[in-house]
Protein backbone atom coordinates (compact mmCIF):
# COMPACT_ATOMS: atom_id res chain seq x y z
CA UNK A 1 0.00 0.00 0.00
CA UNK A 2 2.83 2.03 0.92
CA UNK A 3 4.52 1.90 -2.44
CA UNK A 4 1.63 2.35 -4.78
CA UNK A 5 0.79 5.71 -2.73
CA UNK A 6 4.03 7.11 -3.05
CA UNK A 7 4.09 6.95 -6.48
CA UNK A 8 2.49 9.22 -8.61
CA UNK A 9 -0.58 8.12 -10.40
CA UNK A 10 -0.44 7.99 -14.25
CA UNK A 11 -2.94 7.74 -16.96
CA UNK A 12 -2.69 6.59 -20.68
CA UNK A 13 -5.63 7.04 -23.15
CA UNK A 14 -5.82 3.76 -25.08
CA UNK A 15 -8.70 4.79 -27.22
CA UNK A 16 -10.91 7.91 -27.27
CA UNK A 17 -14.16 7.96 -30.26
CA UNK A 18 -17.11 10.04 -30.04
CA UNK A 19 -18.95 8.06 -27.44
CA UNK A 20 -16.10 6.40 -25.20
CA UNK A 21 -12.55 6.15 -23.67
CA UNK A 22 -10.52 3.26 -22.60
CA UNK A 23 -7.61 4.03 -20.60
CA UNK A 24 -4.97 2.35 -18.16
CA UNK A 25 -4.82 3.81 -14.77
CA UNK A 26 -1.42 3.16 -12.66
CA UNK A 27 -0.45 3.63 -9.27
CA UNK A 28 -3.73 4.25 -7.23
CA UNK A 29 -5.24 2.38 -4.72
CA UNK A 30 -8.31 -0.04 -5.89
CA UNK A 31 -10.68 2.01 -3.91
CA UNK A 32 -9.48 4.88 -5.41
CA UNK A 33 -10.04 3.79 -8.83
CA UNK A 34 -13.31 2.28 -7.46
CA UNK A 35 -14.40 5.35 -6.12
CA UNK A 36 -13.81 7.26 -9.37
CA UNK A 37 -15.79 4.38 -11.49
CA UNK A 38 -18.45 5.09 -9.41
CA UNK A 39 -18.62 8.72 -9.08
CA UNK A 40 -18.50 8.63 -13.04
CA UNK A 41 -21.64 6.58 -12.98
CA UNK A 42 -23.66 7.91 -10.65
CA UNK A 43 -23.09 11.17 -9.89
CA UNK A 44 -22.73 13.41 -12.66
CA UNK A 45 -25.46 15.63 -13.31
CA UNK A 46 -27.38 15.71 -16.56
CA UNK A 47 -30.80 16.18 -18.14
CA UNK A 48 -33.63 13.99 -19.06
CA UNK A 49 -37.01 13.79 -18.87
CA UNK A 50 -39.09 14.08 -15.98
CA UNK A 51 -42.32 14.71 -16.53
CA UNK A 52 -44.62 14.06 -18.63
CA UNK A 53 -48.41 15.72 -19.68
CA UNK A 54 -50.27 13.42 -22.48
CA UNK A 55 -52.55 14.96 -24.16
CA UNK A 56 -53.21 12.37 -26.60
CA UNK A 57 -52.33 8.82 -26.36
CA UNK A 58 -54.25 6.68 -29.22
CA UNK A 59 -51.35 4.34 -29.74
CA UNK A 60 -51.40 0.64 -28.36
CA UNK A 61 -48.73 1.55 -25.40
CA UNK A 62 -50.12 2.90 -22.16
CA UNK A 63 -48.94 6.10 -21.14
CA UNK A 64 -46.44 5.44 -18.46
CA UNK A 65 -44.92 3.07 -20.67
CA UNK A 66 -44.19 6.17 -23.05
CA UNK A 67 -43.74 7.97 -19.83
CA UNK A 68 -41.17 5.80 -19.16
CA UNK A 69 -39.59 4.85 -22.45
CA UNK A 70 -39.05 9.62 -23.03
CA UNK A 71 -37.33 9.20 -19.38
CA UNK A 72 -34.28 6.94 -20.91
CA UNK A 73 -33.76 8.94 -24.19
CA UNK A 74 -30.46 10.91 -23.60
CA UNK A 75 -30.36 14.44 -24.27
CA UNK A 76 -27.23 16.54 -25.05
CA UNK A 77 -26.31 18.09 -21.47
CA UNK A 78 -23.19 19.19 -21.86
CA UNK A 79 -22.14 21.96 -19.28
CA UNK A 80 -24.54 20.91 -17.08
CA UNK A 81 -23.17 22.15 -13.86
CA UNK A 82 -23.40 25.66 -14.79
CA UNK A 83 -26.44 25.68 -17.64
CA UNK A 84 -29.36 24.81 -15.43
CA UNK A 85 -30.76 24.57 -12.05
CA UNK A 86 -32.13 22.04 -10.14
CA UNK A 87 -35.59 22.30 -9.56
CA UNK A 88 -35.17 22.06 -5.74
CA UNK A 89 -32.67 24.95 -5.36
CA UNK A 90 -34.73 27.06 -8.05
CA UNK A 91 -36.88 29.94 -6.91
CA UNK A 92 -39.48 29.30 -9.09
CA UNK A 93 -42.81 28.00 -8.57
CA UNK A 94 -43.55 25.71 -11.14
CA UNK A 95 -40.79 25.66 -13.57
CA UNK A 96 -38.97 27.92 -15.49
CA UNK A 97 -36.39 28.11 -18.20
CA UNK A 98 -33.29 28.30 -15.38
CA UNK A 99 -34.40 24.62 -14.34
CA UNK A 100 -36.51 22.94 -16.80
CA UNK A 101 -36.69 22.58 -20.52
CA UNK A 102 -40.02 21.31 -22.32
CA UNK A 103 -40.39 19.21 -25.21
CA UNK A 104 -43.43 18.66 -27.32
CA UNK A 105 -43.76 15.57 -29.19
CA UNK A 106 -46.56 14.94 -31.77
CA UNK A 107 -47.44 12.50 -34.24
CA UNK A 108 -50.02 11.01 -35.94
CA UNK A 109 -50.21 8.53 -38.99
CA UNK A 110 -52.53 9.00 -41.99
CA UNK A 111 -51.40 6.52 -44.62
CA UNK A 112 -51.49 2.64 -44.59
CA UNK A 113 -47.83 2.29 -42.80
CA UNK A 114 -46.58 1.55 -39.95
CA UNK A 115 -44.70 4.76 -38.61
CA UNK A 116 -41.83 5.11 -36.30
CA UNK A 117 -42.53 7.81 -33.62
CA UNK A 118 -38.57 7.84 -32.75
CA UNK A 119 -36.63 11.35 -30.61
CA UNK A 120 -36.13 12.82 -33.87
CA UNK A 121 -40.02 13.72 -33.32
CA UNK A 122 -39.15 15.64 -29.92
CA UNK A 123 -39.00 19.45 -30.75
CA UNK A 124 -37.95 21.91 -27.86
CA UNK A 125 -40.35 24.07 -27.20
CA UNK A 126 -39.20 27.99 -26.52
CA UNK A 127 -40.36 28.65 -23.00
CA UNK A 128 -43.44 31.17 -23.33
CA UNK A 129 -42.29 34.84 -23.17
CA UNK A 130 -45.58 36.24 -20.75
CA UNK A 131 -44.00 33.84 -18.37
CA UNK A 132 -43.11 36.68 -15.64
CA UNK A 133 -38.91 35.90 -15.77
CA UNK A 134 -38.58 35.76 -12.07
CA UNK A 135 -36.34 38.71 -10.10
CA UNK A 136 -33.47 36.36 -9.93
CA UNK A 137 -32.39 36.05 -13.46
CA UNK A 138 -29.48 33.74 -13.40
CA UNK A 139 -26.81 33.26 -16.22
CA UNK A 140 -27.94 29.82 -16.75
CA UNK A 141 -29.14 30.82 -20.24
CA UNK A 142 -25.92 31.66 -21.82
CA UNK A 143 -23.89 29.11 -20.75
CA UNK A 144 -25.85 26.44 -22.85
CA UNK A 145 -24.94 24.78 -26.09
CA UNK A 146 -26.90 25.33 -29.51
CA UNK A 147 -28.55 22.35 -28.48
CA UNK A 148 -28.38 21.90 -24.77
CA UNK A 149 -31.59 19.72 -24.34
CA UNK A 150 -32.27 18.14 -27.66
CA UNK A 151 -32.25 14.39 -28.07
CA UNK A 152 -28.94 12.91 -28.52
CA UNK A 153 -28.10 12.20 -32.60
CA UNK A 154 -31.19 14.13 -33.96
CA UNK A 155 -31.29 15.56 -36.96
CA UNK A 156 -27.68 13.70 -37.51
CA UNK A 157 -28.42 11.54 -40.63
CA UNK A 158 -25.89 9.19 -39.19
CA UNK A 159 -27.22 8.29 -36.20
CA UNK A 160 -30.21 5.99 -35.15
CA UNK A 161 -32.99 7.48 -33.49
CA UNK A 162 -34.38 5.93 -30.00
CA UNK A 163 -37.73 4.07 -31.24
CA UNK A 164 -40.43 5.29 -29.02
CA UNK A 165 -43.33 3.63 -30.38
CA UNK A 166 -44.92 2.73 -33.46
CA UNK A 167 -48.00 3.72 -34.58
CA UNK A 168 -51.03 3.04 -37.74
CA UNK A 169 -53.21 4.56 -39.65
CA UNK A 170 -55.35 7.00 -37.43
CA UNK A 171 -53.52 6.23 -33.84
CA UNK A 172 -51.81 9.83 -32.51
CA UNK A 173 -49.16 10.81 -29.97
CA UNK A 174 -49.45 14.16 -28.35
CA UNK A 175 -47.33 14.67 -24.96
CA UNK A 176 -45.46 17.18 -23.45
CA UNK A 177 -42.33 16.79 -21.30
CA UNK A 178 -40.65 18.43 -18.96
CA UNK A 179 -36.97 17.70 -18.32
CA UNK A 180 -35.27 18.38 -15.26
CA UNK A 181 -31.51 18.35 -14.35
CA UNK A 182 -30.88 14.93 -11.98
CA UNK A 183 -28.03 12.31 -11.22
CA UNK A 184 -27.85 9.03 -11.35
CA UNK A 185 -28.73 8.42 -7.80
CA UNK A 186 -31.99 9.55 -8.44
CA UNK A 187 -32.92 7.58 -11.26
CA UNK A 188 -30.42 5.57 -13.52
CA UNK A 189 -32.21 7.83 -16.42
CA UNK A 190 -29.40 10.60 -15.45
CA UNK A 191 -26.56 8.91 -15.51
CA UNK A 192 -24.22 9.58 -18.62
CA UNK A 193 -22.61 6.44 -18.63
CA UNK A 194 -24.22 3.57 -20.82
CA UNK A 195 -21.33 1.22 -19.68
CA UNK A 196 -18.38 1.83 -17.33
CA UNK A 197 -15.85 -1.74 -17.78
CA UNK A 198 -13.26 -1.88 -15.06
CA UNK A 199 -11.16 -4.67 -15.04
CA UNK A 200 -7.00 -5.72 -12.97
CA UNK A 201 -5.38 -8.49 -12.57
CA UNK A 202 -6.33 -10.50 -15.91
CA UNK A 203 -4.16 -13.52 -15.08
CA UNK A 204 -5.38 -13.30 -11.58
CA UNK A 205 -2.38 -13.31 -9.88
CA UNK A 206 -4.13 -11.71 -6.71
CA UNK A 207 -6.70 -14.14 -6.24
CA UNK A 208 -9.86 -12.12 -5.87
CA UNK A 209 -11.97 -14.20 -7.77
CA UNK A 210 -11.71 -18.10 -8.25
CA UNK A 211 -12.69 -19.72 -11.78
CA UNK A 212 -15.62 -22.65 -11.64
CA UNK A 213 -14.13 -24.70 -14.19
CA UNK A 214 -15.39 -28.27 -15.42
CA UNK A 215 -12.14 -30.00 -16.19
CA UNK A 216 -8.98 -26.94 -17.34
CA UNK A 217 -9.06 -23.54 -15.73
CA UNK A 218 -6.88 -22.14 -18.84
CA UNK A 219 -8.89 -23.66 -21.30
CA UNK A 220 -12.80 -22.54 -20.03
CA UNK A 221 -11.47 -18.54 -19.21
CA UNK A 222 -9.57 -17.78 -22.07
CA UNK A 223 -7.64 -14.23 -21.22
CA UNK A 224 -8.79 -10.66 -22.31
CA UNK A 225 -7.14 -8.58 -24.48
CA UNK A 226 -6.29 -6.84 -21.44
CA UNK A 227 -3.58 -9.70 -20.65
CA UNK A 228 -1.62 -8.64 -23.23
CA UNK A 229 -0.70 -5.22 -21.08
CA UNK A 230 0.75 -7.40 -17.82
CA UNK A 231 3.43 -10.32 -18.07
CA UNK A 232 1.81 -13.72 -17.01
CA UNK A 233 2.75 -15.59 -13.73
CA UNK A 234 5.32 -18.35 -13.81
CA UNK A 235 3.60 -21.88 -13.00
CA UNK A 236 6.18 -22.17 -10.07
CA UNK A 237 5.41 -18.76 -8.94
CA UNK A 238 4.16 -18.58 -5.06
CA UNK A 239 1.39 -16.81 -4.64
CA UNK A 240 2.14 -13.11 -2.70
CA UNK A 241 -0.57 -12.60 -0.49
CA UNK A 242 0.79 -9.24 -0.02
CA UNK A 243 0.50 -7.94 -3.42
CA UNK A 244 -2.03 -5.19 -4.25
CA UNK A 245 -3.96 -4.16 -7.87
CA UNK A 246 -1.69 -1.11 -9.27
CA UNK A 247 -3.04 -0.79 -12.75
CA UNK A 248 -6.38 -0.59 -13.70
CA UNK A 249 -8.17 -0.81 -17.25
CA UNK A 250 -11.39 1.34 -17.88
CA UNK A 251 -13.45 1.73 -20.42
CA UNK A 252 -16.11 4.77 -20.20
CA UNK A 253 -18.93 4.41 -22.76
CA UNK A 254 -21.59 7.26 -22.60
CA UNK A 255 -24.60 7.68 -24.02
CA UNK A 256 -23.98 10.98 -25.77
CA UNK A 257 -25.26 13.07 -23.33
CA UNK A 258 -21.86 14.18 -22.22
CA UNK A 259 -18.79 13.24 -24.22
CA UNK A 260 -16.51 10.86 -22.60
CA UNK A 261 -13.60 13.63 -21.92
CA UNK A 262 -16.23 15.49 -19.79
CA UNK A 263 -17.59 12.41 -17.90
CA UNK A 264 -13.75 12.00 -16.95
CA UNK A 265 -12.91 15.47 -16.42
CA UNK A 266 -16.52 16.12 -14.47
CA UNK A 267 -16.44 12.98 -12.53
CA UNK A 268 -12.54 13.95 -10.93
CA UNK A 269 -13.89 17.26 -10.45
CA UNK A 270 -16.56 15.88 -8.59
CA UNK A 271 -15.01 13.83 -6.24
CA UNK A 272 -12.56 16.20 -5.21
CA UNK A 273 -15.44 18.58 -4.43
CA UNK A 274 -16.93 15.71 -2.30
CA UNK A 275 -13.59 15.80 -0.39
CA UNK A 276 -13.30 19.67 -0.06
CA UNK A 277 -16.95 19.46 1.51
CA UNK A 278 -15.45 17.36 3.80
CA UNK A 279 -12.73 19.20 4.57
CA UNK A 280 -14.96 22.12 4.98
CA UNK A 281 -17.21 20.07 7.06
CA UNK A 282 -14.47 19.04 9.67
CA UNK A 283 -13.51 22.59 10.11
CA UNK A 284 -16.56 24.15 10.17
CA UNK A 285 -18.21 21.85 12.94
CA UNK A 286 -16.50 22.80 16.02
CA UNK A 287 -17.03 26.30 14.93
CA UNK A 288 -20.86 26.39 14.24
CA UNK A 289 -21.38 24.56 17.57
CA UNK A 290 -19.52 27.51 19.29
CA UNK A 291 -21.27 30.10 17.86
CA UNK A 292 -24.36 28.10 18.61
CA UNK A 293 -23.67 27.88 22.67
CA UNK A 294 -22.67 31.88 22.31
CA UNK A 295 -26.17 32.46 20.52
CA UNK A 296 -27.60 30.56 23.59
CA UNK A 297 -29.44 28.25 21.22
CA UNK A 298 -28.72 25.16 22.95
CA UNK A 299 -27.48 21.72 21.77
CA UNK A 300 -30.76 21.02 19.56
CA UNK A 301 -31.24 24.20 17.54
CA UNK A 302 -34.19 24.09 15.59
CA UNK A 303 -32.78 24.61 12.78
CA UNK A 304 -35.31 25.32 10.35
CA UNK A 305 -37.33 28.44 12.37
CA UNK A 306 -34.51 29.44 13.77
CA UNK A 307 -32.80 33.03 12.39
CA UNK A 308 -29.44 32.05 14.23
CA UNK A 309 -29.04 28.87 11.72
CA UNK A 310 -26.05 29.76 9.56
CA UNK A 311 -26.95 30.53 5.83
CA UNK A 312 -30.84 30.51 5.48
CA UNK A 313 -30.64 29.92 1.84
CA UNK A 314 -33.77 32.15 -0.03
CA UNK A 315 -34.82 28.72 -0.86
CA UNK A 316 -38.88 28.88 -1.32
CA UNK A 317 -40.93 26.03 0.78
CA UNK A 318 -39.71 23.43 -1.79
CA UNK A 319 -42.49 21.26 -0.70
CA UNK A 320 -44.86 23.26 -2.86
CA UNK A 321 -43.35 21.35 -5.90
CA UNK A 322 -41.21 18.90 -5.56
CA UNK A 323 -43.21 16.54 -2.85
CA UNK A 324 -45.93 15.10 -5.88
CA UNK A 325 -44.67 16.87 -8.64
CA UNK A 326 -47.07 14.81 -10.64
CA UNK A 327 -50.37 16.25 -9.19
CA UNK A 328 -48.87 19.44 -9.16
CA UNK A 329 -48.96 19.41 -12.87
CA UNK A 330 -51.81 17.69 -13.04
CA UNK A 331 -53.54 20.64 -11.12
CA UNK A 332 -52.32 23.11 -13.75
CA UNK A 333 -53.57 21.60 -16.43
CA UNK A 334 -57.27 19.81 -15.76
CA UNK A 335 -58.24 17.66 -18.10
CA UNK A 336 -55.00 16.09 -19.22
CA UNK A 337 -53.86 12.63 -17.58
CA UNK A 338 -50.37 13.41 -16.27
CA UNK A 339 -48.05 11.02 -15.77
CA UNK A 340 -44.57 11.35 -13.59
CA UNK A 341 -42.19 8.83 -14.74
CA UNK A 342 -40.12 9.50 -11.57
CA UNK A 343 -40.88 6.68 -9.97
CA UNK A 344 -40.20 4.08 -13.04
CA UNK A 345 -37.66 1.28 -12.97
CA UNK A 346 -35.80 1.80 -10.34
CA UNK A 347 -35.82 0.92 -6.38
CA UNK A 348 -36.94 3.81 -4.12
CA UNK A 349 -33.22 4.16 -2.90
CA UNK A 350 -29.78 5.02 -4.74
CA UNK A 351 -30.01 1.08 -4.40
CA UNK A 352 -27.73 -0.39 -6.79
CA UNK A 353 -25.10 2.01 -6.27
CA UNK A 354 -25.14 2.64 -2.81
CA UNK A 355 -27.08 0.00 -0.89
CA UNK A 356 -25.53 -2.15 1.40
CA UNK A 357 -26.27 -5.34 -0.63
CA UNK A 358 -23.21 -4.26 -2.67
CA UNK A 359 -20.63 -3.33 -0.49
CA UNK A 360 -19.04 -6.58 -1.56
CA UNK A 361 -18.30 -5.03 -4.77
CA UNK A 362 -17.43 -1.87 -3.80
CA UNK A 363 -15.14 -2.71 -0.80
CA UNK A 364 -13.48 -5.78 -1.74
CA UNK A 365 -11.67 -5.58 1.82
CA UNK A 366 -12.23 -8.42 4.84
CA UNK A 367 -14.87 -7.30 7.00
CA UNK A 368 -15.17 -7.85 10.70
CA UNK A 369 -18.12 -6.94 13.38
CA UNK A 370 -19.36 -5.58 10.17
CA UNK A 371 -16.33 -2.93 9.15
CA UNK A 372 -14.67 -2.28 6.10
CA UNK A 373 -10.86 -2.63 7.59
CA UNK B 1 -47.62 8.90 -1.35
CA UNK B 2 -45.55 9.86 1.59
CA UNK B 3 -41.80 8.62 0.05
CA UNK B 4 -39.36 11.02 0.82
CA UNK B 5 -37.96 12.91 -2.17
CA UNK B 6 -35.03 11.02 -3.38
CA UNK B 7 -32.38 13.45 -3.36
CA UNK B 8 -32.64 13.52 0.09
CA UNK B 9 -30.37 10.72 -0.35
CA UNK B 10 -27.41 12.77 -1.08
CA UNK B 11 -28.22 16.59 -0.59
CA UNK B 12 -27.79 17.92 2.99
CA UNK B 13 -31.11 19.65 4.37
CA UNK B 14 -31.40 22.75 5.71
CA UNK B 15 -28.80 23.65 8.32
CA UNK B 16 -28.10 19.69 8.75
CA UNK B 17 -24.29 19.12 9.48
CA UNK B 18 -22.58 17.19 6.99
CA UNK B 19 -19.72 15.90 9.21
CA UNK B 20 -20.53 15.15 13.25
CA UNK B 21 -17.62 14.17 15.17
CA UNK B 22 -17.76 10.96 17.81
CA UNK B 23 -15.10 10.80 20.20
CA UNK B 24 -14.15 7.64 21.76
CA UNK B 25 -14.36 7.39 25.68
CA UNK B 26 -12.68 3.63 25.69
CA UNK B 27 -10.21 3.99 23.15
CA UNK B 28 -7.54 6.51 23.59
CA UNK B 29 -6.66 8.75 20.51
CA UNK B 30 -9.84 7.33 18.34
CA UNK B 31 -13.34 8.88 16.95
CA UNK B 32 -16.47 7.69 14.81
CA UNK B 33 -17.13 10.16 12.54
CA UNK B 34 -20.54 10.21 10.99
CA UNK B 35 -20.32 11.93 7.51
CA UNK B 36 -24.02 12.28 6.38
CA UNK B 37 -25.36 12.36 2.53
CA UNK B 38 -22.28 10.12 1.32
CA UNK B 39 -21.50 6.37 0.57
CA UNK B 40 -19.57 3.93 -0.17
CA UNK B 41 -17.51 6.50 -2.91
CA UNK B 42 -16.27 8.30 -0.39
CA UNK B 43 -16.39 6.06 2.69
CA UNK B 44 -13.57 3.07 0.78
CA UNK B 45 -12.14 5.67 -0.67
CA UNK B 46 -11.19 7.61 2.49
CA UNK B 47 -10.23 4.05 4.51
CA UNK B 48 -8.34 3.20 1.96
CA UNK B 49 -6.28 6.58 2.31
CA UNK B 50 -6.35 6.67 5.81
CA UNK B 51 -4.84 3.01 6.07
CA UNK B 52 -1.63 3.85 3.63
CA UNK B 53 -0.88 6.51 6.66
CA UNK B 54 1.81 6.39 8.87
CA UNK B 55 0.44 7.69 12.09
CA UNK B 56 -2.94 5.20 11.57
CA UNK B 57 -3.77 2.53 13.98
CA UNK B 58 -6.78 1.51 12.82
CA UNK B 59 -9.61 2.86 9.99
CA UNK B 60 -12.73 1.15 8.88
CA UNK B 61 -16.07 2.03 7.74
CA UNK B 62 -19.48 1.11 7.51
CA UNK B 63 -22.98 1.92 6.10
CA UNK B 64 -24.89 0.81 9.19
CA UNK B 65 -27.94 0.78 7.14
CA UNK B 66 -28.58 0.81 2.95
CA UNK B 67 -32.34 3.03 3.43
CA UNK B 68 -29.86 6.13 5.81
CA UNK B 69 -27.40 7.83 3.33
CA UNK B 70 -25.18 8.35 5.90
CA UNK B 71 -21.66 6.22 6.71
CA UNK B 72 -19.38 5.68 9.92
CA UNK B 73 -15.73 6.07 9.68
CA UNK B 74 -13.42 4.97 12.89
CA UNK B 75 -10.21 5.91 13.01
CA UNK B 76 -7.83 5.11 15.55
CA UNK B 77 -4.21 6.96 15.32
CA UNK B 78 -1.35 6.28 17.31
CA UNK B 79 -1.74 9.45 19.14
CA UNK B 80 0.88 12.04 17.64
CA UNK B 81 -2.30 13.73 15.65
CA UNK B 82 -6.44 13.65 16.32
CA UNK B 83 -8.57 11.55 14.20
CA UNK B 84 -10.23 14.80 12.94
CA UNK B 85 -6.61 16.11 11.66
CA UNK B 86 -5.38 12.88 10.22
CA UNK B 87 -9.10 12.23 8.50
CA UNK B 88 -8.62 15.93 7.21
CA UNK B 89 -4.97 15.21 6.13
CA UNK B 90 -6.57 12.09 4.45
CA UNK B 91 -8.85 14.26 2.31
CA UNK B 92 -5.64 16.70 1.84
CA UNK B 93 -3.81 13.60 0.06
CA UNK B 94 -6.36 12.51 -2.08
CA UNK B 95 -7.10 16.28 -4.14
CA UNK B 96 -3.57 16.13 -4.64
CA UNK B 97 -3.81 12.34 -6.23
CA UNK B 98 -6.73 14.12 -8.05
CA UNK B 99 -5.69 16.84 -8.99
CA UNK B 100 -2.26 15.41 -10.45
CA UNK B 101 -4.68 12.95 -12.28
CA UNK B 102 -6.81 15.75 -13.58
CA UNK B 103 -3.47 17.31 -15.20
CA UNK B 104 -2.20 13.68 -16.64
CA UNK B 105 -5.97 13.56 -18.02
CA UNK B 106 -6.08 16.87 -19.55
CA UNK B 107 -2.37 16.71 -20.96
CA UNK B 108 -3.50 12.53 -22.70
CA UNK B 109 -6.88 14.13 -23.68
CA UNK B 110 -5.31 17.19 -25.76
CA UNK B 111 -3.07 14.31 -27.16
CA UNK B 112 -6.06 12.85 -28.85
CA UNK B 113 -7.38 15.86 -29.58
CA UNK B 114 -4.39 17.10 -31.99
CA UNK B 115 -4.28 13.74 -33.19
CA UNK B 116 -7.45 14.17 -34.63
CA UNK B 117 -8.66 10.36 -33.22
CA UNK B 118 -11.87 12.17 -32.16
CA UNK B 119 -13.26 14.69 -34.11
CA UNK B 120 -15.94 13.41 -31.77
CA UNK B 121 -16.29 15.93 -28.45
CA UNK B 122 -16.21 18.63 -30.60
CA UNK B 123 -18.44 17.82 -33.51
CA UNK B 124 -21.13 16.50 -32.04
CA UNK B 125 -23.60 18.65 -32.11
CA UNK B 126 -24.74 20.44 -29.19
CA UNK B 127 -21.12 20.33 -27.67
CA UNK B 128 -21.46 23.99 -27.84
CA UNK B 129 -19.23 24.35 -25.54
CA UNK B 130 -16.10 22.48 -26.72
CA UNK B 131 -16.15 22.90 -30.38
CA UNK B 132 -13.45 23.78 -32.84
CA UNK B 133 -10.55 24.07 -30.26
CA UNK B 134 -8.03 21.97 -32.56
CA UNK B 135 -5.60 24.49 -32.82
CA UNK B 136 -5.39 25.78 -29.15
CA UNK B 137 -4.71 24.30 -26.08
CA UNK B 138 -8.07 23.03 -25.41
CA UNK B 139 -7.80 23.03 -21.52
CA UNK B 140 -6.32 27.12 -21.60
CA UNK B 141 -2.91 27.40 -20.59
CA UNK B 142 -3.51 27.99 -16.81
CA UNK B 143 -5.73 24.90 -15.82
CA UNK B 144 -2.93 22.77 -14.15
CA UNK B 145 -2.99 20.56 -10.98
CA UNK B 146 -2.05 23.95 -9.04
CA UNK B 147 -6.05 24.11 -8.95
CA UNK B 148 -6.38 21.30 -6.33
CA UNK B 149 -4.90 21.57 -2.82
CA UNK B 150 -4.32 25.38 -3.02
CA UNK B 151 -8.76 26.25 -2.75
CA UNK B 152 -8.96 23.46 -0.38
CA UNK B 153 -10.00 25.82 2.46
CA UNK B 154 -11.29 28.20 0.09
CA UNK B 155 -14.32 26.02 -1.26
CA UNK B 156 -17.77 26.54 0.87
CA UNK B 157 -20.36 23.50 1.62
CA UNK B 158 -22.64 25.43 -1.33
CA UNK B 159 -19.83 26.30 -3.66
CA UNK B 160 -20.63 24.98 -7.04
CA UNK B 161 -17.35 26.26 -8.09
CA UNK B 162 -14.77 23.15 -9.95
CA UNK B 163 -11.09 22.94 -8.10
CA UNK B 164 -9.66 23.74 -10.78
CA UNK B 165 -9.00 26.80 -11.07
CA UNK B 166 -8.15 29.28 -14.21
CA UNK B 167 -10.08 28.02 -17.61
CA UNK B 168 -11.35 25.10 -18.06
CA UNK B 169 -11.88 23.30 -20.67
CA UNK B 170 -15.36 23.88 -21.47
CA UNK B 171 -14.74 27.93 -21.40
CA UNK B 172 -13.43 28.34 -24.72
Amino acid sequence: MQATTELEPTVRIRELTKDKVNFVLENVDLAFANSFRRVMMADLPTVAIDMVEIEVNTTVLPDEYIAHRLGMIPLLSSNCDEAIRYTRDCTCLAGCPFCSITLMLHVSCNDNNTMDVTSNHLEVLPFPEDQDIQADPGEELSKRGEYFGHPVGKNDPNAEPVLICKIRKGQELKVKCTVKKGIAKEHAKWSPCSAVAFEYDPYNKLRHTSYWYETDVRQEWPLGDNAKEEEAPRDDEPFDYLAKPTKFYLDVETDGSLSPQEVVMKGLAELQQKLANLIYGLKQGPELENQQQANGTGAEPSWNISSTAPAPAPIPPTSAWSGGASSQWGNTSPGQRSTSNAGWGASPQAGAWSSGATAGWSSPGQQSNGWNV
Amino acid sequence: MNAPNRYELYVLEDGEKPVEVIEDTKIPNAATIKILKQDHTLGNMLRAQLLAMPQILFAGYKVPHPLHPYFLIKIQTDGTITPQALLDQACEKLIGTLSSLEAKFKREFSYKDVEGAVGAASAAPGAGGPAGHLDVDPYGAGASAGGGAGGGQGAGAGGSGGWSQGRDYLDL
